[in-house]
């Protein structure tokens, strides 16, 4: 049992009714890793969070925050989490918001310095209602950090919110990277993923399927990705030698295979309307895709 | 390090700051006591009636801050995920409560002074300091289980429906109680609904430091208003539990 982690999840499982939303995860995090959780809709991302944050008791296993039971006020203390969907009292400002939290913690932020630090001064004495969205966000990652916590949980801090606001956030993210804080984020988006994180643990039906530092996951898939419009179908793609995985892509079809050169020979000779051909490095998302993707263990 | 007294407080001032900021909500509420009041107890009255409405008024004037306060509040920030984020905090549970009972107590304050201001000039009552003290303490007895009761539809509906909950919880216990009409008017079937109300039994308490006490029974109405409180309390956490998942 490894005591340093500073989260440790054993065989956490969770069930709604005879739905297993999580189904048997093991979990160690590490002071100042900052590790990504992904998976579909539906893989057990939050509901696994809501159990590392104690707002949902696990059906089996455990979960532990610096030692300490996950919900206890003691884990509470030592962590700050950034929620989906949930929004702070509209009639407050950010400053009155964080003034209020920090008398909840034993060793709070100074809070001018933490809306210096966090880039919100221009509208820290706003009212939270008249707030843009990525305003909010941010106001929201600042009140996760009023506890100057060990362990900062962000729950898909960016979805919704455009290309601008979620760079600020990513900022506010790596400015905390960069003094050590372990975090555990969760996104749709694989961009973020590979921007933030420095490990990646991907969940599938409940389980964890991958989990090993960005660079290994991205490396797994190997082999190259070829985006062509073809008139072939997914089905007939996936028999042609050297084709790992197919997916659709906008109008085309996005193939990863180990052999590119042989595949790309198959495909122009199956298909001379063949069109829009490009040949990449494979990124993270189809080295994802090709972990959870079905078609690909078949075709393993 | 914090002290629970601390968190309690800023918590509470938090609670006020957020509740002067919602005038279209502290205006109607406070205001519509009070001219019920003015009309009725003083502009319309017929021999006593300014004073037994202030004993009756004053329960329903701290009815409408307890039960929209709590209902209406706790719902729109459940709702919102708020409730999430204190609870993954350390703020301890009963702080969040505890806070808006004694914002709730202030707000009430604030809708009883202008009509016992009323009652005393313009409706010309006048009652011993201790019956004075006496009523103000019933009217804020009042606040305990009409909150509980807020809070137990704020966990329970969502935010729309709590508000519709609250206003015919509101409106069901001002008329059915006694609070506009005295019971004495009712049929005997509707009397017997009054009795199962906590606010027919807080008026009669509120009643009894007044000229026109109806009967000699306070013990028994303190006797129901503790046992219906506790039950309210009860509805309170089962609406608390069910909502956590």
């Amino acid at each position: 049992m490894n005591t340093s982690a500073v989260l440790h999840a054993q065989g956490v499982e969770k069930t709604f009714g005879t739905t297993r939303a999580v189904a048997g995860v093991d979990l160690s995090i590490q002071k100042g890793e900052v590790c990504a959780l992904l998976g579909e809709n539906g893989a057990g991302k939050t509901t696994f969070i809501q159990c590392a944050l104690g707002l949902t008791r696990p059906t089996a296993g455990r979960v532990q925050v610096l030692g300490q039971p996950a919900g206890s006020r003691s884990a509470r203390g030592a962590i700050g989490a950034m929620l989906q969907d949930s929004d702070l009292p509209e009639l407050m400002t950010a400053r009155e918001h964080l003034s209020l939290f920090a008398t909840y913690y034993s060793r709070p932020a100074d809070i001018a310095t933490l809306i210096g630090d966090t880039g919100i001064e221009a509208f820290a004495d706003t009212r939270y209602k008249k707030l843009s969205g990525g305003q909010k966000r941010r106001v929201q990652f600042a009140l996760a950090l009023v506890g100057n916590p060990d362990l900062l949980f962000l729950d898909e801090p960016t979805t919704g919110l455009d290309q601008a606001a979620s760079r600020a956030v990513w900022n506010n993210v790596r400015a905390m990277v960069d003094r050590g804080k372990t975090i555990l984020l969760t996104t749709h988006y694989l961009e973020e993923a590979d921007a933030l994180a420095d490990r990646i643990v991907v969940m599938q039906k409940g389980g964890i399927v991958a989990d090993g530092p960005t660079d290994d996951i991205r490396g797994r898939v190997g082999g190259a990705l070829i985006s062509c419009q073809t008139s072939l179908l997914q089905s007939q793609v996936i028999s042609i030698p050297g084709v790992r995985s197919v997916q659709e892509k906008g109008r085309g079809l996005a193939i990863v295979s180990e052999d590119a050169a042989l595949t790309l020979r198959h495909l122009l000779d199956r298909d001379r309307q063949l069109s829009d051909l490009t040949v990449q490095k494979p990124g993270l998302s189809e080295a994802i895709d090709s972990l959870t993707d079905t078609t690909t263990q078949e075709a393993a | 390090m914090s002290t629970g007294t601390d968190i309690l407080l800023a918590e509470t001032g938090a609670e006020l700051r957020k509740t002067i900021r919602a005038p279209e909500f502290v205006i109607p509420t406070l205001a519509l006591p009070v001219c019920f009041y003015l009309l009725f107890g003083i502009m319309l009255s017929r021999g006593g009636a300014a004073e037994t409405l202030l004993a009756t008024y004053g329960v329903f004037a701290v009815m409408g801050p307890a039960i929209f306060g709590f209902g209406a509040g706790v719902a729109t920030e459940r709702e919102r995920g708020w409730l999430d984020i204190k609870r993954v905090s350390p703020a301890p549970a009963w702080s969040y409560i505890g806070a808006k009972l004694l914002a709730t107590l202030v707000f009430a304050v604030f809708a009883l002074l202008p009509i016992y201001v009323a009652a005393a000039t313009l409706g010309g009552v006048a009652l011993e300091q201790s019956a004075w003290l006496g009523l103000l303490m019933t009217h804020l007895l009042a606040v305990f289980p009409f909150s509980l009761l807020g809070l137990a539809l704020g966990f329970r509906f969502g935010a729309n429906a709590a508000i519709a909950m609250s206003n015919l919880c509101f409106l069901s216990l001002a008329v059915l109680g006694g609070l506009w009409f005295p019971i004495a008017l009712f049929p005997s079937v509707m009397q017997g609904v009054a009795y199962g109300l906590p606010s027919f039994h807080l008026a009669e308490v509120a009643l009894s430091f007044t000229r026109y006490a109806t009967d000699k029974g306070t013990g028994d109405h303190l006797a129901m208003i503790t046992i219906m409180t506790v039950v309210l309390g009860g509805l309170a956490y089962l609406a608390w539990q069910r909502q956590r998942t």
